[in-house]
Protein backbone atom coordinates (compact mmCIF):
# COMPACT_ATOMS: atom_id res chain seq x y z
CA UNK A 1 0.00 0.00 0.00
CA UNK A 2 2.76 2.29 1.17
CA UNK A 3 4.50 1.40 -2.03
CA UNK A 4 1.85 1.70 -4.76
CA UNK A 5 0.88 5.04 -2.57
CA UNK A 6 4.61 6.27 -3.21
CA UNK A 7 4.83 5.17 -6.46
CA UNK A 8 1.83 7.11 -8.08
CA UNK A 9 3.20 10.40 -6.91
CA UNK A 10 6.25 8.93 -8.42
CA UNK A 11 4.68 8.86 -11.29
CA UNK A 12 2.62 12.16 -11.36
CA UNK A 13 6.32 13.68 -10.60
CA UNK A 14 7.39 12.21 -13.91
CA UNK A 15 4.51 13.36 -15.86
CA UNK A 16 4.74 16.91 -14.73
CA UNK A 17 8.49 17.37 -14.86
CA UNK A 18 8.37 15.79 -19.37
CA UNK A 19 5.70 18.44 -19.53
CA UNK A 20 7.77 20.95 -18.49
CA UNK A 21 9.98 19.70 -20.03
CA UNK A 22 8.17 20.04 -23.42
CA UNK A 23 7.44 23.27 -22.75
CA UNK A 24 10.87 23.93 -21.95
CA UNK A 25 11.58 22.59 -25.58
CA UNK A 26 8.78 24.48 -27.34
CA UNK A 27 10.26 27.76 -26.11
CA UNK A 28 13.72 26.29 -26.71
CA UNK A 29 12.51 25.56 -30.72
CA UNK A 30 10.86 29.00 -30.79
CA UNK A 31 13.93 30.93 -29.35
CA UNK A 32 15.68 29.13 -31.71
CA UNK A 33 13.93 30.22 -34.78
CA UNK A 34 15.42 33.63 -33.88
CA UNK A 35 19.14 32.83 -33.72
CA UNK A 36 19.27 36.75 -34.89
CA UNK A 37 17.47 37.94 -31.75
CA UNK A 38 19.66 36.19 -29.28
CA UNK A 39 22.91 37.20 -30.69
CA UNK A 40 21.60 40.60 -30.57
CA UNK A 41 20.97 40.79 -27.12
CA UNK A 42 21.75 43.80 -26.33
CA UNK A 43 19.42 45.37 -28.54
CA UNK A 44 16.71 42.06 -28.55
CA UNK A 45 13.70 44.89 -28.19
CA UNK A 46 14.56 46.13 -31.85
CA UNK A 47 15.42 42.84 -32.91
CA UNK A 48 12.24 41.08 -31.97
CA UNK A 49 10.01 43.52 -33.27
CA UNK A 50 11.53 43.14 -36.95
CA UNK A 51 10.36 38.98 -36.46
CA UNK A 52 7.02 38.44 -35.72
CA UNK A 53 4.50 41.29 -37.12
CA UNK A 54 7.00 43.26 -39.44
CA UNK A 55 4.97 46.28 -40.13
CA UNK A 56 2.61 47.22 -37.15
CA UNK A 57 5.13 47.53 -34.23
CA UNK A 58 7.33 49.77 -36.31
CA UNK A 59 4.39 51.59 -37.25
CA UNK A 60 3.00 52.34 -34.15
CA UNK A 61 5.44 55.02 -33.59
CA UNK A 62 4.38 56.98 -36.56
CA UNK A 63 2.95 55.98 -40.22
CA UNK A 64 0.00 53.59 -40.50
CA UNK A 65 0.63 50.76 -41.66
CA UNK A 66 -2.15 51.33 -45.03
CA UNK A 67 1.02 54.10 -45.96
CA UNK A 68 4.00 51.96 -45.11
CA UNK A 69 1.88 49.13 -47.47
CA UNK A 70 1.02 51.38 -50.08
CA UNK A 71 5.01 52.44 -50.37
CA UNK A 72 6.46 48.86 -50.07
CA UNK A 73 3.88 48.47 -53.12
CA UNK A 74 5.50 51.03 -55.04
CA UNK A 75 8.94 50.18 -54.38
CA UNK A 76 8.18 46.69 -55.44
CA UNK A 77 6.29 47.84 -58.65
CA UNK A 78 9.13 50.60 -59.35
CA UNK A 79 11.94 48.13 -59.27
CA UNK A 80 9.88 45.41 -60.68
CA UNK A 81 10.67 43.40 -57.36
CA UNK A 82 9.17 39.56 -57.32
CA UNK A 83 5.91 39.27 -55.41
CA UNK A 84 7.42 37.30 -52.80
CA UNK A 85 10.25 39.26 -52.06
CA UNK A 86 9.92 41.01 -48.49
CA UNK A 87 9.85 44.95 -48.26
CA UNK A 88 9.00 46.41 -44.77
CA UNK A 89 9.39 49.47 -43.52
CA UNK A 90 13.33 49.33 -42.41
CA UNK A 91 13.86 48.25 -46.09
CA UNK A 92 16.93 50.42 -47.66
CA UNK A 93 15.93 51.45 -51.23
CA UNK A 94 19.83 51.01 -51.60
CA UNK A 95 19.82 47.45 -49.89
CA UNK A 96 16.98 46.36 -52.40
CA UNK A 97 18.66 47.29 -55.64
CA UNK A 98 17.86 50.99 -56.41
CA UNK A 99 20.47 53.73 -57.74
CA UNK A 100 19.72 57.17 -56.57
CA UNK A 101 17.93 57.03 -60.78
CA UNK A 102 15.27 54.65 -59.27
CA UNK A 103 15.10 56.44 -56.45
CA UNK A 104 13.96 59.95 -58.05
CA UNK A 105 11.59 57.54 -60.29
CA UNK A 106 10.43 55.50 -56.93
CA UNK A 107 9.53 59.04 -55.08
CA UNK A 108 7.76 60.77 -58.04
CA UNK A 109 5.73 57.43 -57.70
CA UNK A 110 4.81 58.62 -54.14
CA UNK A 111 3.79 61.71 -55.05
CA UNK A 112 1.33 60.80 -57.48
CA UNK A 113 -0.22 57.79 -55.73
CA UNK A 114 -0.70 60.24 -52.69
CA UNK A 115 -1.43 63.27 -54.57
CA UNK A 116 1.48 65.43 -52.60
CA UNK A 117 4.46 67.51 -53.73
CA UNK A 118 8.01 66.28 -52.08
CA UNK A 119 10.42 68.96 -51.97
CA UNK A 120 13.91 68.16 -53.71
CA UNK A 121 15.80 68.58 -50.57
CA UNK A 122 13.82 66.17 -48.73
CA UNK A 123 12.91 63.93 -51.63
CA UNK A 124 17.13 63.47 -51.55
CA UNK A 125 17.45 62.14 -47.87
CA UNK A 126 14.97 59.34 -48.02
CA UNK A 127 16.95 56.14 -47.73
CA UNK A 128 14.31 53.90 -46.49
CA UNK A 129 10.59 53.01 -46.76
CA UNK A 130 10.27 54.52 -43.18
CA UNK A 131 11.40 57.60 -44.27
CA UNK A 132 9.19 57.43 -47.25
CA UNK A 133 6.21 56.69 -45.38
CA UNK A 134 7.33 59.50 -42.21
CA UNK A 135 7.54 62.21 -45.07
CA UNK A 136 3.73 61.16 -46.70
CA UNK A 137 2.60 60.98 -43.39
CA UNK A 138 3.86 64.90 -42.69
CA UNK A 139 2.75 65.84 -46.13
CA UNK A 140 -0.51 65.15 -45.97
CA UNK A 141 -1.20 66.20 -43.06
CA UNK A 142 0.20 69.65 -44.21
CA UNK A 143 -2.85 69.64 -46.50
CA UNK B 1 17.40 59.60 -40.50
CA UNK B 2 18.72 57.15 -43.48
CA UNK B 3 21.03 59.34 -44.96
CA UNK B 4 23.80 58.09 -42.91
CA UNK B 5 24.29 54.72 -44.92
CA UNK B 6 23.95 56.13 -48.09
CA UNK B 7 26.95 58.09 -49.97
CA UNK B 8 26.57 61.59 -49.85
CA UNK B 9 26.14 62.76 -53.50
CA UNK B 10 28.04 65.42 -54.81
CA UNK B 11 26.79 69.04 -56.37
CA UNK B 12 26.65 67.65 -59.71
CA UNK B 13 25.19 64.52 -59.10
CA UNK B 14 22.28 66.32 -57.16
CA UNK B 15 21.88 68.86 -60.44
CA UNK B 16 21.75 65.76 -62.34
CA UNK B 17 18.89 63.89 -60.28
CA UNK B 18 17.11 67.25 -59.90
CA UNK B 19 17.23 67.28 -64.22
CA UNK B 20 16.03 63.70 -64.34
CA UNK B 21 13.16 64.56 -61.87
CA UNK B 22 12.59 68.02 -63.74
CA UNK B 23 11.88 65.34 -67.04
CA UNK B 24 9.90 63.53 -65.31
CA UNK B 25 7.16 66.02 -63.82
CA UNK B 26 7.48 67.59 -67.67
CA UNK B 27 6.19 64.40 -68.60
CA UNK B 28 2.85 64.37 -66.57
CA UNK B 29 1.68 67.02 -68.31
CA UNK B 30 1.62 64.81 -71.76
CA UNK B 31 -0.95 62.40 -73.18
CA UNK B 32 -0.55 58.74 -71.09
CA UNK B 33 0.70 57.44 -74.18
CA UNK B 34 3.35 59.94 -75.16
CA UNK B 35 4.41 60.30 -71.64
CA UNK B 36 5.12 56.44 -71.64
CA UNK B 37 7.50 56.75 -74.03
CA UNK B 38 9.28 60.33 -73.13
CA UNK B 39 9.65 58.19 -69.56
CA UNK B 40 11.37 55.24 -71.09
CA UNK B 41 14.03 57.81 -73.17
CA UNK B 42 14.72 60.30 -70.45
CA UNK B 43 15.23 57.07 -68.52
CA UNK B 44 17.02 55.25 -71.03
CA UNK B 45 19.39 58.15 -71.72
CA UNK B 46 19.85 58.87 -68.21
CA UNK B 47 21.00 55.15 -67.32
CA UNK B 48 23.19 55.26 -70.42
CA UNK B 49 24.93 58.20 -69.61
CA UNK B 50 25.31 57.53 -65.91
CA UNK B 51 27.17 54.30 -66.96
CA UNK B 52 29.07 55.08 -69.58
CA UNK B 53 30.44 58.63 -68.80
CA UNK B 54 33.17 58.43 -66.43
CA UNK B 55 32.21 60.34 -63.14
CA UNK B 56 35.49 62.36 -63.41
CA UNK B 57 34.76 63.83 -66.55
CA UNK B 58 33.47 66.86 -65.39
CA UNK B 59 33.00 68.96 -68.49
CA UNK B 60 31.23 66.37 -70.45
CA UNK B 61 28.43 65.77 -67.81
CA UNK B 62 28.28 69.63 -66.96
CA UNK B 63 27.74 70.02 -70.81
CA UNK B 64 25.65 67.39 -70.54
CA UNK B 65 23.28 68.86 -67.76
CA UNK B 66 23.32 72.34 -70.14
CA UNK B 67 21.42 70.31 -73.24
CA UNK B 68 19.68 68.24 -70.84
CA UNK B 69 18.33 71.80 -69.30
CA UNK B 70 17.38 72.97 -72.66
CA UNK B 71 15.90 70.23 -73.83
CA UNK B 72 13.70 70.15 -70.93
CA UNK B 73 12.76 73.69 -71.58
CA UNK B 74 11.39 72.60 -75.31
CA UNK B 75 9.33 69.74 -73.65
CA UNK B 76 7.93 71.73 -71.06
CA UNK B 77 6.38 74.28 -73.72
CA UNK B 78 2.89 72.69 -74.03
CA UNK B 79 3.58 72.91 -77.77
CA UNK B 80 5.68 70.00 -77.22
CA UNK B 81 3.75 66.81 -77.34
CA UNK B 82 6.49 64.22 -77.68
CA UNK B 83 10.22 62.83 -77.59
CA UNK B 84 11.90 60.67 -80.17
CA UNK B 85 15.51 59.19 -80.33
CA UNK B 86 17.41 58.87 -82.81
CA UNK B 87 19.59 55.53 -82.56
CA UNK B 88 22.78 57.45 -83.35
CA UNK B 89 24.01 56.68 -80.11
CA UNK B 90 24.58 60.00 -78.32
CA UNK B 91 21.94 62.08 -80.03
CA UNK B 92 18.27 62.54 -78.30
CA UNK B 93 16.17 64.93 -80.63
CA UNK B 94 12.90 66.98 -79.54
CA UNK B 95 10.58 67.06 -81.99
CA UNK B 96 10.89 70.98 -82.32
CA UNK B 97 6.55 70.79 -83.66
CA UNK B 98 4.69 68.48 -84.08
Amino acid sequence: MAATAGASPLISMHSRPSHSFQHGLTTLRVSGLKPVSLCYYGRSNLSFRMRPPPVRLQVSCAPKPETVEKVCNIVKKQLALPDDSTVTGESKFAALGADSLDTVEIVMGLEEEFGISVEEESAQSIATVQDAADLIEKLIEKK
Amino acid sequence: MGASSSPKLSGMQKQVLSLYRGFLRAARSKSAEDRHKIESIVSGEFRRNSKQVDRKNFLYIEYLLRRGQKQLDQLKSPDTVGLSSLNVSVSETIDPKP
